[in-house]
């Protein structure tokens, strides 16, 4: 033992022991996201079992198992007995008012995990899921009862429903607001020849001639829209017996998808979860946020840490050159620096409140009295926006790229600034053909710590420009494509409001893992491609290093 | 230095060398140069003739490095160096207020101890100063790289492998795409700052065979370490000791008849 101390033995196995515990840690943490992310969009089956109650009746249960959790009960001879406790998802919210229910195995009666025959799970627009089994389908007046009929039927109407449900949205989404948007422009045209006082005559009657153009438009897609919508009308109906013997009645219109999970083979539910995965990140949010996809949310995650790093990079990197190449070392140069570091360490909602106050209130406020006057007092830029979210992010971030920048800098060996001196460049030369190039891998290294950090924030951002769901995306094809005066979702934000915020809570917390799995996967994407630049950088300047 | 030891005259190949026969390139006058309160050099006096090999000698700290480099200005990069005395290139006072220093290094130009191409390829490195200079002309790049890379004896190696990077190429071949690179924008005079010390003795030798074709076109300093290097390449030597300018002469007359007692001490080999 003595000897085994001696040899410093404890240090290594201590050292090593941390490291296997951080490694443990992130690897859970992974794992358990991961999972109970992923787990929401497996096709769950569904049981049916009867429970009693004190007074004597029974219910019957339709639904899915979303939680097992065991109860503690001490009798008085000090044995326990654990009585486990299940959380049924059961759906039909429009019927029973609420999706979930605490179900004590006390009260089943028979066996809890008896698979329902041939159950359907149908996905609405509104309301939440249906649990039930078909009953019938109705279409043009024509009723079938037989469930396979119906089941085929109602797919093909489905997919039609379908169609016209994304030719509706761009119609309405695209084409009707681009139309909104020019009337609008030609709202705010007018009235800046009002505030100049040139408001003609002759202006009058073109602005006129042209909204009344726009105005016959905007009818035209109405009536188009409208066509669609009786067209989406006349796709039928499902009925479908829920668990208390009801008969539910599903117009084909509010079905997003319907699937028979106790019917489908390990294939047919593989593909069911892709499928899922993939329209959790292609749609946009319904119900509160609590389903749906989370598109726009990464959307705006990505384009604001994107925009962040334009801003960043080069005030941090020019910054950087100036204090490691031109100023002269010295108490002022020393105390700039400490100030820098702790910049680093300032609480990010101090940040926020910055951004609020100094961008958006007197930078943002000035831009509308200057460029947007006419559109006053509703604010163009002098309300919280994407451009000041990553604004203030670039602040954030902007210690971390100063300080691996000038690192990058001191690193450059001498010989290659004289070198170049040598030949006749000018220092400003120097800098930027031969010792910046040669600084990017560090750049780089100073722009993932910056991604990993404002894409991760969101204490900020809730101040500067993120809401809860916003009605357009910041890019679009409406030029200028990027609009940084819209107001954007952000995936951290998301999670906060959906777990914490949300009136359903239990429908909420399977998708707060999904979404905060997105979160890291993007997180890590944005890192990896940073990283490949980088390797890429190094490998080029390989030789230099020795 | 007095005239009289200027003027001895030796035979060498067959040739007599004199400075009074020669063409005078640079010409240094009571020069002093400080790091702030210390002096490095004091009151050097000297004539660097023209397509000449001067070579300067002397123990590590006795200036001659230093010395190198107030020939183009690379001092300047010091903050805490200042200097007094006059320079002359041609003619042209080197230190002069108006002097644009960028003209004056292209006049003047310099291979390091250590071989420092860029992290470019082998053509990039060559016509870098070209590039500088806004030259885009593609005929008259691709001219004067295979110029530059034929005088620096780096034509035949390195022809195929144009785009490939300088890195990758030994340190001998990069010293000598360092010479490639300083030859390319012409300059009058050419640095050589301890050229061979970071190299094996093969690539010295042809770096020293180089500084042989050179001198044709150009007038080259070397500052060395290496006493044989010195009596192999050199013209005229310059000894230096403690900052100061000791003995300058001929090559073959300083080393087979020193006229200063420190002089033939360091050469025999009693210190240094």
């Amino acid at each position: 033992m003595k000897e085994w101390l001696n040899k410093g033995e404890h240090w290594i196995w201590l050292s090593a022991s941390t490291v296997s515990i951080s490694v443990v840690l992130v690897l859970s943490l992974l794992a358990m996201i991961s999972y109970k992310g992923l787990a929401h969009f497996w096709p769950h089956p569904v049981y049916e079992f009867n429970i009693g109650s004190p007074n004597g009746d029974t219910t019957r249960i339709l639904g899915e198992l979303q939680e097992t959790k065991n109860k503690v009960v001490v009798e008085a001879s000090g044995l326990k007995t654990l009585i486990p406790q299940y959380l049924i998802k059961m759906g039909n919210r429009d019927v029973f008012g609420i999706d979930f229910k605490w179900v004590s195995s006390e009260n089943v009666q028979g066996k809890m995990d008896t698979l329902a025959k041939d159950p359907v799970v149908i996905e609405r627009y509104e309301y939440g899921n249906v649990y039930g089994h078909f009953s019938s389908f109705t279409l043009n007046g024509k009723t079938t009862n037989d469930p396979t009929q119906i089941r085929s039927e109602l797919q093909v109407q489905v997919a039609k429903g379908k169609a016209l449900h994304s030719a509706i949205t761009s119609i309405e989404k695209f084409d009707m607001g681009a139309v909104n948007k020019h009337i609008e422009d030609l709202r705010f045209e007018e009235k800046k020849l009002r505030i100049k006082g040139a408001f003609t005559p002759e202006d009058e009657s073109r602005l006129k001639a042209e909204r009344a153009e726009f105005q016959k438009t905007f009818i035209a897609y109405q009536a188009e829209v409208k066509v669609l919508y009786d067209q989406k009308e006349t796709l039928g109906e499902v009925a479908v017996a829920i668990s208390n013997g009801q008969v539910l009645r599903v117009p084909v219109e509010k079905v997003v998808q319907f699937w028979q999970p106790n019917n489908m083979n390990y294939v047919e539910k593989l593909g069911f979860f892709f499928s899922s995965i993939g329209h959790f990140i292609s749609e946009d949010p319904r119900e509160a946020n609590t389903e749906g996809g989370i598109f726009p949310a990464m959307i705006g995650t990505i384009v604001m840490v994107l925009l962040m790093t334009v801003f960043v990079t080069p005030m941090g990197v020019v910054a950087a050159i100036y204090m490691r190449e031109y100023a002269k070392d010295g108490l002022i140069l020393r105390l700039v620096r400490i100030s820098i570091n702790n910049l680093a360490g300032v609480p990010s909602i101090v940040f926020g409140i910055f951004g609020l106050g100094f961008f958006v209130y007197i930078i943002g406020g000035s831009i509308d009295e200057l460029f947007y006057g006419y559109a006053l007092p509703s604010p163009t830029f002098g309300t919280p926006g994407l451009l000041w979210a990553s604004l203030t992010m670039a602040l954030l971030t902007l210690p971390v790229v100063i300080v691996s920048t000038e690192e990058g800098l001191s690193r450059i060996p001498m010989s290659l600034r004289e070198g170049g001196l040598a030949l006749g460049a000018t220092k400003s030369e120097t800098i930027w053909k031969i010792v910046l190039p040669m600084a990017t891998p560090a750049i780089m290294t100073g722009l993932i710590l910056a991604i990993a950090r404002a894409a991760g924030e969101v204490a900020p951002l809730m101040l500067v420009g993120v809401v809860k769901l916003a009605p357009e995306l910041p890019i679009d094809s409406v030029a200028p494509f990027i609009h940084l005066d819209n107001k954007f979702m952000h995936l951290g934000f998301h999670i906060y409001d959906v777990g914490f915020q949300s009136p359903n809570v239990e429908a909420a917390q399977p998708l707060v893992y999904a979404t905060s799995l997105l979160l890291v996967i993007i997180i890590v994407s944005l890192n990896l491609g940073a990283i490949t630049i980088r390797n890429r950088l190094r490998e080029k300047y390989k030789a230099l290093e020795n | 230095m007095s005239e009289a030891k200027m003027n001895i005259a030796l035979d060498r190949s067959n040739k007599a060398l004199s400075l009074e026969n020669e063409k005078i390139a640079i010409e240094v006058k009571n020069w002093n140069l400080y790091y702030g309160d210390k002096q490095a050099l004091s009151n050097v006096n000297m004539l660097v003739p023209e397509n000449r090999v001067t070579a300067f000698i002397g123990p590590s700290g006795c200036g001659k490095s230093t010395l190198l480099r107030c020939f183009n200005r690379m001092n300047d990069l010091i903050d805490i160096v200042s200097v007094e005395g006059k320079m002359a290139l041609h003619g042209d006072d080197m230190y002069e207020k108006q002097m644009d220093v960028s003209a004056l290094r292209r006049r003047v130009g310099m291979v390091f101890q250590k071989p420092n191409p860029f992290p470019k390829s082998i053509y990039e490195n060559v016509c870098y100063g070209l590039r500088l200079q806004g030259i885009k002309d593609k005929a008259l790049l691709d001219e004067t790289v295979e110029w530059a890379l034929k005088s620096a004896g780096l034509w035949e190696e390195a022809k195929d492998r144009l785009d490939d990077n300088a890195l990758a190429m030994s340190g001998g071949q990069q010293q000598r795409l360092c010479i490639a690179r300083a030859i390319a924008i012409k300059p009058d005079v050419l640095l050589l700052d301890e050229p061979t010390s970071a190299l094996d003795p093969i690539s010295t030798l042809a770096i020293e065979e180089l500084i042989f074709e050179l001198k044709k076109d150009f007038t080259i300093l070397i500052v060395t370490h290496n006493m044989q290097q010195a009596a192999r390449v050199s013209d005229y030597t310059a000894f230096m000791y403690m900052g100061e300018l000791i003995e300058y002469s001929s090559t073959d007359n300083l080393f087979t008849n020193p006229k200063v007692k420190r002089t033939e001490d360091y050469i025999t080999g009693r210190y240094g």
